[in-house]
C-alpha cells in the first residue's frame, strides 16, 4: 500500500494550538492569569533584590529574606493546580473534538503535542505578561515611595526575563503534562459517544 | 491485482459487559463489501450500527472475528497503520457532523491533510475546492457554528473525502437532518460514490434513504437479518 505516513509538524502543532488559544479566549486566558501572577511575584522580588544589590550600601543590611521567595514557590504551586484543572476541564469539553481527530487520523502523540504546543503558547504570553505587570509594580512603587535613578544594569534585567521564560515554560508544561496525557489516552470510541 | 472485495467482515462480535450482563452490540456479522458499491445499513436503535463501524475503522477491537480491509487483517496493524488507515483509506461521516468548533470551514476540510502530511497550500488548496464542489464556496472562512446543519454536514463531507479514500463510512448522516436537506445529503453520498468510485457504507434507520444504494443490511441485535438487492 506504499508509504504508509502519517505526521503532525510542529508548526500545525503550534498553528491548531494558537487558534484554540484565540478561539477560546477566556479559558485561555485564565490560564496565562495564573502562570502571569505567579511570574509577576516572581519579578518583583528579584528586580527588587537587584535594586537593593545595585543602589543600597551593603552595610545597610537590606536583602531579601529566604521565605519571601518560598513564598513565590508557594505562589508556582497554586498556579500549577489552578491550571492542571483548568486543562483537565478543556480536556472534557473538547473530549469530541479529540476523538474526532483521531478518527481522522492522529495519533495519540499528536494530541499531546497539539494541547504542549498550546501550553507553550500560554507560558509565552503568561511570562511576558507577568514580567511586564512585576516589573510595572515595582516602578509605581519605587515612584510613590519617592525613589528615583536607581538603576539596574541591562545585563540583569536580560538575565532576569530570560529566567522567567524558562521559569513560566517549566511551569505551565507541568502543570500541562497530565491532562494532555489523559487528552492522548482517550479511547475514540469513548470521545466519540460522550455527550457535552 | 486488487479483489473485488474491499471489505469483510468474518463473524465478527463485539460484547460489552455491564454490571454483569453481556450485552451483544455486534454478535457474529460476515459481510462482503464489494469495491464501489453504495451500502446501506438498516436497524433500529441498538441494532449495533455505530459498534460495527467502529470495528471496519480500526477504532475498537472486536471479542471475535476479523475485519480484512484490501485483504488485510487489521488486527495484525499497529497504531500507526491503523492511523493511516483512518487517515487515508477511511472517511468518516457523523450523525452529529462532528466538526472542530474552533476552525472555519476550509480549515476543518484541511485537518485530514496535515495528518497526512501534505503540504499546507496545497491541503487548504483541494479544501477550498472541496468545498466548493459540495456547494460552500461563499461559506469557507465561516465556524462551524455560523453554518446550518446541512451546511455543517456538507463540511463533514467534504473532510470525509479530502484525502481521497476508498471507502466512506457514513454513521446516519442525515439523522439530525429534516428530511429535504437529508435527501440533498445522500444525492450527495451517491454522486461522490458514482463519480470518484467511492466505496459508501451509509448507516441509516430511516428506509426513505436507501434507495440509492445497490444493497441494503438489515440489521437487528447485532445480527444481519438479511440483505437485499436494490433494482436498477
Ligand atoms: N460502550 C458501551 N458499553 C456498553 N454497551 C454499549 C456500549 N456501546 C454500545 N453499547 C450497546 O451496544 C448496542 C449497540 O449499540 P450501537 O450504538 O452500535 O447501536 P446503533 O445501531 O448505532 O444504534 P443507534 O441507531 O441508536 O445509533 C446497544 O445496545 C448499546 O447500548
Ligand atoms: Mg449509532
Amino acid at each position: 500500500m506504499g508509504e504508509k505516513r502519517i505526521t503532525f509538524r510542529l508548526s500545525d502543532a503550534f498553528r491548531l494550538g494558537y487558534d484554540n488559544v484565540r478561539r477560546r479566549f477566556n479559558r485561555a486566558f485564565l490560564n496565562v492569569a495564573a502562570i502571569a501572577l505567579g511570574i509577576a511575584f516572581f519579578s518583583t522580588l528579584s528586580l527588587t533584590d537587584a535594586i537593593l544589590r545595585f543602589n543600597s550600601p551593603k552595610e545597610s543590611g537590606l536583602v531579601i529574606e529566604g521565605y519571601q521567595y518560598g513564598l513565590v514557590l508557594v505562589s508556582f504551586v497554586v498556579c500549577a493546580v489552578s491550571i492542571t484543572n483548568s486543562m483537565l476541564i478543556a480536556v472534557y469539553e473538547r473530549c469530541r473534538e479529540i476523538g474526532t481527530m483521531k478518527c481522522l487520523g492522529a495519533l495519540d502523540q499528536h494530541v499531546l503535542k497539539l494541547f504542549l504546543a498550546e501550553s507553550i503558547i500560554l507560558a509565552l504570553l503568561g511570562g511576558v505578561l507577568g514580567f511586564g505587570t512585576g516589573f510595572l509594580a515595582l516602578v509605581l512603587v519605587c515612584i510613590f515611595m519617592g525613589f528615583r535613578a536607581l538603576s539596574i544594569p541591562p545585563s540583569t534585567l536580560l538575565l532576569l526575563l530570560g529566567k522567567v521564560t524558562l521559569l513560566s515554560l517549566a511551569l505551565s508544561m507541568l502543570a500541562t503534562i497530565y491532562p494532555a496525557y489523559k487528552a492522548a489516552k482517550l479511547d475514540p470510541v469513548e470521545a466519540l459517544r460522550y455527550e457535552v | 491485482m486488487r479483489s473485488d472485495v474491499i471489505i469483510e467482515t468474518r463473524d465478527l462480535a463485539r460484547y460489552y459487559v455491564l454490571g454483569g450482563e453481556v450485552i451483544k452490540a455486534v454478535d457474529g456479522v460476515s459481510l462482503k463489501v464489494y469495491r464501489g458499491e453504495y451500502l446501506s445499513i438498516v436497524g433500529p436503535s441498538g441494532a449495533g450500527k455505530t459498534t460495527l463501524f467502529n470495528l471496519i475503522g480500526g477504532l475498537d477491537r472486536p471479542t471475535r472475528g476479523k475485519v480484512i480491509i484490501d485483504e488485510v487483517d487489521i488486527s495484525e496493524l499497529d497504531a500507526y497503520e491503523l492511523a493511516w488507515l483512518r487517515c487515508r483509506k477511511i472517511g468518516y461521516i457523523f450523525q452529529t457532523f462532528n466538526l472542530i468548533p474552533t476552525l472555519t470551514a476550509l480549515e476543518n476540510v484541511a485537518l485530514p491533510t496535515i495528518f497526512a502530511g501534505v503540504p499546507r497550500d496545497e491541503g487548504m488548496r483541494k479544501a477550498e475546492m472541496l468545498l466548493k464542489s459540495v456547494g460552500l464556496g461563499d461559506r469557507l472562512n465561516h465556524k462551524p457554528s455560523e453554518l446550518s446543519a446541512g451546511q455543517q454536514q456538507r463540511v463533514a463531507i467534504a473532510r470525509a473525502i479530502v484525502n481521497d479514500p476508498d471507502i466512506i463510512l457514513a454513521d446516519e448522516p442525515t439523522g439530525n437532518l429534516d428530511f429535504q436537506t437529508g435527501r440533498e445529503i445522500i444525492k450527495l453520498l451517491k454522486e461522490l460514490n458514482r463519480k470518484r468510485g467511492v466505496t459508501v457504507i451509509a448507516a441509516t434507520h430511516d428506509l426513505k434513504m436507501i434507495e440509492v444504494s445497490d444493497r441494503v443490511v438489515f440489521m437487528r441485535d447485532g445480527r444481519i437479518e438479511r440483505i437485499e438487492r436494490m433494482g436498477v
